[in-house]
């Protein structure tokens, strides 16, 4: 295909995540500066647009600042973004979620590709699992995608793109990186494209002593742990109106635990076959599997008996079909549809379930006015277990003058019930007895509590049932948001800056309510949809081109996040806090509310890229910030305020890199996060058993060999 | 183990003695309401925690003398683990609770310790086969339980009242689980020093007075 005889959109479309080299072709839509036409995303539209001209928050991370960066985990990069932060569970040690406008993990929607990864431990997704040793670039949407992407992306959705072979010459490079803590990392990548079939095959092995923040136990935080990810992908190009990618990914992790096992195994398969039906329409067809499996024994250290085991065993199949159809080059068609297959088989459901859903989408991307872009989506998603969801979002540009214009769009987001909210039959023996069901096995499990007499009775031989026992099992309602974005962005030679305000409704939260009280005092919980919660605030980032070499950036966003259940309470009658002295109830207002855990107000970074080409030498400087903020309610009233003593206090890490290329092939990069050595204090840190929020200064080197 | 007594108010026994005889009333004589601290009951129990059937004697504690007491008769509530059992109504069903004689019963009132300044218009439960009448269990009774730091901490604005085995009136308010009501309950603590309550409570023994303020 000529790539200059096709005009417009549609022949952007037609590349859609293969478009990177398509774009120097591509002029009609935006009068952009020359220098910005890399920056193309998909996420946002699901076809190629320029970051700029686009009508809603979006976040480009490129290749070249996770080079720079001498990151090699997705976590890493992410927290250096503008309004994303990366925060620590509350239980030392556990897993970090993203946080995105103030919005948990559980509701951020991860992809590669643009195909989901699965694989949840309580909501939370552990993004240390995936390396950026082989992409092109990331993309996060921010606010509610559920027009196009269906349940999970409330709060934004995450995508990595991988590199496509660019040679016709096999290229590759070898990388390893040494840095504290016996952090091993080395990365095999290889690439070429031999007329019309192109390979990549990426290798990335990962191995670390771990780390301890507590220094009064035996047991190490993180505990040393190896990791293999494995990415093959082909691309087959059968004629310019047929195109072929596969992709196969496999991610083994092993942890070694003082006794037992703890392994993670997470593997996906994607098939897509691009198809240009004419010069207005193009098919793309996918499928897609992934399958992540934990395995979690935990044996006595004595006699070798299994205490615990805990096996998670998740699956999803998933066929798509979508047709983007342009009809000139400013209005934009896409249509789609497909089925998600899943499964669960877990320790602690009671056999192996499966939800099947089906959804179709339909999204009108269109310019009524040459200063007006306008895009309108819905999609509805149907599902076997829940009320089935409708998710409409609008969004739109108005170029005000050729450098300013307002962007706003108002979408929505679910989260269907998960699989644990649902199915889970769980009875802890060993930490007080206390039972949870699933909405699905509520009825069965509390039959079952009853029928051995488990549950407490009146002086007349009554149950005492909180929730009546007609009322069990009444469907759960998927959680559910709303989003707005407003803001405005300003472009002006090598300046850009950009203001968003934001603010997300989110309703029928799950959360656990107690179903009965056991004779042995312990609860039996159940899920129900209560919560209703609120992020708002604002976003600023600022970026210029200082000098030819030297890019300066700066973002902050302003946070506000509060339980408006807890708020309405309070204003109406107040709450009770014990005094943490005298150990007496004292009422408190609306003002010593905190607002919702892992929160912080105030959140900056200031980043500087240099670059010396006269010794092929680069350096970098990026601080990051983030304000006080509380991990959980510590007192017992259910929510978080002023006489919690469980905040960290508000703390910056610097990180810093130097590189430099040798004879053309030779890349050595020196660097440290965490310049200076930032520890912190966990607030439950006690004389003798001192937590720290940060490991502390980790050193690193980097040697690239390109061939 | 020791039951301090704190009187606050001197005065009231005065004014109300001058109260009486000034204007001739004949009224009864009140005695004084006081504001105490009970400090360190032990509330011992056997079994529980996967190490069997809960059990043991209750610790039963008399509001008019203000101590623990062995009495089988002249008790109002007793403390094991975390149950509270109140003189009135029936056995729960668990082992070795104390046979209940009298008719004292209990209510949970919302509010600060000051702001519950009467008995009058509460429904007092008592305990009965299978429920305490202050009931069981985290968040629904007296205490929260949280499993990540093994901490019980007393739910704050949860004031217990109680009406005594003989149908005089007392509030509670629960400071403490631990040993010596420390502010910073440390995992070490947390792990030894348990079943240790230190409450805040008036008594009103006057016969029929619902008032429970100790001005």
């Amino acid at each position: 295909m000529n790539l200059n005889k096709v005009s417009g959109l549609f022949g952007l479309i037609f590349f859609l995540e293969f478009g990177i080299h398509a774009q120097t072709e591509e002029e009609n839509r935006d009068s952009i500066p020359l220098e910005n036409l890399d920056e193309v995303v998909v996420t946002a539209t699901r076809t190629i647009r320029q970051l700029s001209s686009l009508p809603l928050p979006v976040t480009l991370i490129p290749k070249k600042q996770i080079k720079r960066s001498g990151l090699t985990r997705l976590n890493e990069i992410l927290n250096e973004q503008t309004g994303i932060v990366m925060t620590p569970d509350i239980t030392i040690g556990g897993g970090e979620g993203v946080q995105i406008q103030g919005i948990a993990s559980d509701y951020v929607l991860v992809l590669i590709d643009g195909v989901p990864v699965v694989g949840r431990s309580s909501g939370n997704l552990d993004l240390s699992r995936f390396a950026v040793g082989n992409i092109q670039q990331i993309e996060v949407v921010k606010g509610p995608s559920s027009a196009l992407f269906g349940s999970e992306a409330l709060g934004g959705v995450i995508n990595i793109i991988t590199e496509k072979p660019s040679s016709d010459k096999i290229s590759g490079q070898v990388t390893h990186r040494s840095a504290t803590f016996n952090n091993q990392n080395t990365t095999v990548n290889i690439d070429q494209q031999i007329g019309k079939l192109g390979y990549s095959i990426f290798l990335d092995r990962l191995s670390t002593d771990g780390y301890d923040l507590t220094n009064g136990d035996e047991a190490q935080t993180i505990n040393p742990f190896f990791n293999y990810t494995f990415n093959g992908r082909l691309f087959l190009d059968v004629s310019d109106k047929l195109r072929f990618f596969s992709s196969g990914r496999y991610f083994l992790q092993d942890f070694d635990v003082p006794s037992g096992t703890s392994e993670e195994r997470d593997a996906n398969v994607q098939l897509r076959v691009d198809h240009e039906i004419s010069r207005k329409s193009h098919f793309e067809y996918e499928l897609y599997y992934t399958n992540y499996v934990t395995n979690e024994q935990t044996v006595d250290p004595i006699d070798n008996e299994i205490l615990l085991d805990n096996d998670f065993d998740q699956q999803l199949f998933r066929p798509e079909i979508r047709l983007n159809t342009s009809f000139t080059a400013n209005n934009t068609l896409t249509l789609g549809g497909g089925y998600n297959f899943e499964s669960l088989d877990r320790s602690l459901f009671a056999e192996q379930v499966t939800f099947d859903s089906q959804y179709v989408f339909a999204q009108y991307d269109f310019k009524p006015f040459e200063w007006l872009n306008v895009i309108v989506g819905a999609r509805f998603d149907n599902h076997s277990e829940y009320n089935s969801q409708l998710s409409p979002k609008i969004s739109l540009r108005y170029a005000i003058t050729p450098n300013l214009a307002f962007k706003g769009s108002v979408g929505s987001g679910f989260k269907a019930p998960d699989f644990r909210q649902l199915y889970l039959d769980f009875t802890n023996a060993l930490g007080g007895g206390y039972s949870v069901f699933g909405k699905e096995v509520e009825v069965q499990g509390m039959q079952r509590l009853i029928a051995n007499d488990e549950i407490i009775t009146d002086s007349n031989g009554n149950l005492i049932l909180p929730v009546p026992f007609e009322q069990l099992g009444d469907p759960l309602n998927a959680e559910s948001s709303i989003g707005y974005n407003l803001g405005f962005v300003y472009k002006q030679g090598d300046f850009r800056g950009e203001v968003n305000a934001y603010r997300n409704d989110f309703t029928d939260l799950i959360d656990t309510s107690i179903l009965a009280t056991k004779r042995n005092g312990a609860n039996v919980f159940g899920y129900v949809n209560r919560e209703s919660v609120y992020t708002q605030g604002l976003e600023v980032d600022l970026q210029y081109r200082f000098l030819k070499n030297l890019n300066l950036s700066a973002g902050y966003q302003l946070l506000y996040a509060f339980d408006k259940n807890i708020e309405d309470e309070l204003d109406e009658n107040g709450g009770f806090v014990r005094d943490p002295q005298t150990l007496e109830t004292v009422r408190i207002g609306r003002d010593e509310y905190f607002g919702l855990e892992n929160r912080s107000r105030h959140t900056l970074n200031v980043k500087a890229f240099y670059e010396i080409p006269k010794w092929t030498a680069n350096a970098n400087l990026r601080i990051i910030y983030r304000s006080k903020f509380g991990l959980t309610d510590i007192n017992g009233n259910g929510y978080l305020d002023d006489f919690d003593d469980s905040f960290v206090d508000g703390f910056a890490l610097v990180n810093l890199s130097f590189g430099k290329t040798f004879l053309k092939h030779y890349e050595v990069q020196l660097g440290a996060n965490n310049l200076f050595d930032f520890r912190g204090e966990n607030p439950f840190s006690t004389a003798d058993n001192q937590i720290q929020v940060n490991p502390g200064i980790q050193l690193f080197g980097r040697l690239n060999i390109q061939f | 183990m020791k039951t301090t007594l704190k009187l606050f108010n001197l005065l009231f026994v005065l004014l109300a003695f001058v109260a009486c005889s000034d204007d001739d009333d004949d009224g009864p004589i009140l005695i004084a309401v006081e504001s105490n601290t009970a400090s360190n009951i032990p509330a011992p129990q056997t079994g529980g925690f996967g190490q069997g059937e809960v059990g043991g004697p209750f610790t039963k504690f008399s509001f008019a003398t203000g101590t623990v007491t062995d009495s089988d008769t002249e008790w109002d509530i007793a403390f094991r683990g975390l149950r509270i059992a109140v003189n009135g109504g029936a056995e729960t069903g668990t082992n070795d609770e104390p046979t209940r004689n009298g008719n004292a019963g209990a209510a949970i009132v919302d509010g600060t310790f000051a702001s519950v300044d009467s008995a009058d218009g509460l429904t007092f439960a008592q305990d009965a086969t299978g429920a305490f009448a202050v009931p069981a269990g985290s968040d629904n009774g007296w205490y929260n339980y949280n499993p990540m730091i093994n901490v019980v901490t007393p739910l704050a604005g949860k004031i217990l009242v109680f009406r005594t085995h003989d149908g005089k009136f007392a509030k509670v308010e629960i400071l403490s689980y631990y040993r010596d009501a420390p502010t910073d309950i440390t995992p070490e603590i947390a792990n030894n020093d348990f079943r240790f309550y230190t409450f805040n409570y008036i008594y009103n023994p006057n016969e029929g007075e619902t008032t429970l303020t100790a001005n």
